[in-house]
Parts: C-alpha cells; sequence; structure tokens
C-alpha cells in the first residue's frame, strides 16, 4: 500500500514535467510555470489515486480533469492570467496516448487482414475497445477541464454587472 | 456624426479587429474573444456585433445610439498557440476598463505583447523532450527508453519547427514531425533497446498532440458555439490523422 502510494507520487512528478513541456510549447508567462507543474501532478495524482480505488479509467480521468478545472480557475485569479493558460497545459499528460496508439495499431492491421482470417476478430474487438476509451478519456478530459471555466465565467459577468452598478 | 468621429469609429474598428482575429489566433476559445472584444469595445464607449469564424472575423461597431456604424471582416493572422498572448490580452481588457486606456494605448500594448519574445529554442526544445521522456515513465517504460522517447521528442520537435519554418503546410509539418520522432524512436526498437522499446515509440509523438484545438472545440460547444467548435474538432481529427500516418510510414518502413 505505501508502495503503491510512493509510486503515484513519483508518477505526479512526471505528470508534472510533462505538463510543463506543453507550458513551453505554448508559450505560457513566466509565472505560471509552477503552477502548471503542480496542476499537472495533481490532476494526475487523483486520476491514480482513483484508479487505485478501482475506479474506471474514463471517470478517474474526469475526476483528475475536473481538478485542474476548478484549480485552474482560481489560479487564474491569484496569477492573473485565463484559466486555459493553466488548465490546457496540465491535462495534455492526461491523453490516453497508450489506447490511441493501439487503436492504430489495431486499424493498421484490420486493414491488412482477410475477414475470414481466425484472428479477424480478436483484432477487431481489441480495436473496438483501445478507440471507444480513447473517444471517451478524450472527451472526460475536455469536459472536465471545460465546465468548471464555463462556470466560473459566469462568476465575472456578476463582477462586471456589480461594477456596473456600483459606479 | 462629423468626419472626426468617423475617424475615431475607424480606429476603434481596426484595434478591435487586430485584437480579435490575434487572440482567435493564439489559442482562445470563441467565447472568450467575443467577451474580450465587447468588454474592451463597451469601455470605449461603443456597441459591437461580433461574427467570429476560425478562418476570419466580421465586425460592427456603433456609436451610441447614432444610427452611424461601420462593418469590417479581418483575416486570422496564422500565428501560433501563444498564451502570453492570451494572458496579456485578458489583463489589459481589465485596465482598459479600470484605466481608461484610448485606442493608441491599447494598441501600443497590442505591438508590444506580439514583439514579447518566445522562450529560447533550446529551452524549448529540450523541455518538450523532458515532456516526452515522462510521458514514457507514465505508461511504464525504464531507463534506456526514456532516453530514447526524449532524443526522439527532441529531433521530432526539432523538424516540426524547421517545416513551419520552410512554410510547408502545416498538418504535413506534422507528418514530417511524427515520421522523423518515429523513425529514432522505431530504431530502439528494431534493435531491441531496453526491455519494451515499445513504450518509446507510443510516446514519442505524444508532443503532436492537438491540445488546444480539441479542448477549445469542446469548450465551443458546450457554450453554444457549435460550427467553430465543429470546425476546432475536425482540425483536431486532421492533425491526429496527421500524427498517426507519419509514425504509420516509420512502422512500415521498419517493419514493426
Amino acid at each position: 500500500m505505501v508502495l503503491d502510494l510512493l509510486m503515484i507520487l513519483e508518477k505526479g512528478i512526471w505528470f508534472g514535467f510533462a505538463a510543463l513541456g506543453f507550458a513551453v510549447l505554448f508559450n505560457v508567462p513566466q509565472r505560471t510555470l509552477i503552477v502548471i507543474w503542480m496542476l499537472g501532478a495533481a490532476g494526475g495524482m487523483t486520476k491514480l489515486l482513483l484508479m487505485q480505488a478501482n475506479i474506471g479509467i474514463v471517470v478517474a480521468t474526469l475526476a483528475g480533469a475536473a481538478v485542474i478545472g476548478v484549480l485552474s480557475v482560481s489560479a487564474a485569479h491569484n496569477k492573473h492570467a485565463p484559466p486555459l493558460v493553466f488548465s490546457i497545459p496540465s491535462v495534455i499528460p492526461m491523453v490516453p496516448g497508450a489506447f490511441a496508439y493501439r487503436m492504430m495499431l489495431g486499424l493498421i492491421k484490420l486493414a491488412g487482414t482477410a475477414v475470414t482470417d481466425p484472428t479477424y476478430h480478436q483484432i477487431l474487438a481489441e480495436t473496438t475497445s483501445n478507440g471507444l476509451k480513447t473517444m471517451f478519456i478524450l472527451m472526460s478530459l475536455a469536459a472536465g477541464v471545460s465546465i468548471p471555466m464555463l462556470i466560473s465565467r459566469k462568476d465575472t459577468i456578476k463582477k462586471i454587472r456589480n461594477l456596473d452598478n456600483s459606479e | 456624426m462629423s468626419g472626426n468621429n468617423i475617424e475615431k469609429v475607424k480606429a476603434a474598428e481596426e484595434m478591435l479587429l487586430d485584437l480579435g482575429t490575434l487572440l482567435m489566433s493564439c489559442g482562445a476559445s470563441t467565447g472568450r474573444v467575443r467577451i474580450t472584444v465587447n468588454r474592451i469595445a463597451e469601455a470605449l464607449g461603443y456597441d459591437v456585433e461580433l461574427l467570429i469564424t476560425s478562418r476570419s472575423l466580421i465586425l460592427t461597431v456603433a456609436e451610441g445610439d447614432t444610427m452611424s456604424f461601420s462593418s469590417s471582416v479581418r483575416r486570422t493572422p496564422p500565428h501560433g498557440v501563444n498564451f502570453k498572448v492570451v494572458s496579456g490580452i485578458s489583463r489589459m481588457s481589465w485596465r482598459v476598463v479600470e484605466e481608461k486606456l484610448t485606442v493608441e494605448q491599447i494598441n501600443k500594448e497590442i505591438d508590444r505583447l506580439i514583439a514579447l519574445p518566445h522562450y529560447p529554442r533550446l529551452v524549448v526544445l529540450s523541455t518538450v523532450a523532458l515532456a516526452g521522456a515522462s510521458f514514457c515513465r507514465l505508461f511504464g517504460g525504464q531507463g534506456l527508453e526514456l532516453l530514447v522517447a526524449f532524443v526522439a521528442t527532441f529531433f521530432g520537435l526539432f523538424i516540426r519547427q524547421e517545416s513551419l519554418k520552410k512554410r510547408f503546410n502545416p498538418y504535413l509539418a506534422i507528418v514530417f514531425a511524427s515520421f522523423a520522432a518515429s523513425m529514432v524512436s522505431g530504431l530502439s526498437v528494431k534493435l531491441g533497446i531496453g526491455d519494451s522499446p515499445e513504450h518509446a515509440l507510443a510516446t514519442s509523438v505524444l508532443f503532436l498532440i492537438p491540445g488546444v484545438p480539441l479542448i477549445n472545440s469542446l469548450t465551443d460547444l458546450i457554450d453554444g458555439n457549435t460550427l467553430n467548435g465543429v470546425i476546432r474538432g475536425i482540425n483536431g481529427l486532421v492533425m491526429a490523422f496527421a500524427i498517426a500516418l507519419g509514425l504509420m510510414i516509420a512502422m512500415q518502413i521498419y517493419g514493426i
């Protein structure tokens, strides 16, 4: 159990570095870099902890992305940058690269296998499963990040109205 | 409306068009472009109507309740994702509201934001390569495989930057980059470096993931900007196909 937690902590560090790479690629302001590293680690560790508790990868990813989404809104207030600056680089490490890769391999194999081949259905089943996982994980990533942003945007509009009323 | 007034409206319109198209090309969602342009126009005392598409912006400015208005179209410039600009413009929009900046001051600030330096090339290449190695570790790679993923990502991103500099089609640049990265990591599979070199192959192309289009796509869809959401989604999908194509060619060459 302790070993598992250490493992998750170690992976959190790597999640952070993967997020940092994308942050630099997207040319984020320097003052946001450390926050992005922490958000990436927090989201990734949330996902791994939930998966440790036997929750499916899609729901775990949704939760991880939602953690990043909510934290990025509060980071946006503290560091004066829009939430998407924090959230987009931080969720990219959770992109299901391995599933997408296996789906791609499967599709290439399927294209080159005759339907009568006995392995065809096995490959088809695996490819469908990997493809569906890829799709749903991607959707939950985007949803987990977008929804807190959209909710918080209502707050800023309220602030504008308050400003107008106070003048 | 006097001649002087028309010039002022025109100047504001030019500035708002610059600002909106710049935001769009630097990776802001449609809703953010609309909110920012509206916020600045309102602070300057104009009413605006916007039609935002992914490749161009149509804008009508009207002053107060006069019947005079002016419309213009501008193409979106081909900048890449640049969150420094998105964040700078967002901060500036609040200063426009609070400090009542003039159109000239806003134009100067926009020029300053565009001129802000990117991270040094070597820093970008090595941090993204480190991200590639991190991906490899996350998917269960070890030791030498991390190194292979690092080198492959470094080389792939270098090829992408060079292709974009030579003004290749952006999707083709992704194919080149994905091909280059998977040729490097595929070699390690062919030579059997490390315990499970497939990890390096699968993760060496992940730096090309179209994260910004895909997430902005869903933000736009949820926000009701359905058309832009669909456009961004298709854009992301074509980029994903480009990654797969480069990977596939390399795998066919190595016969993996």
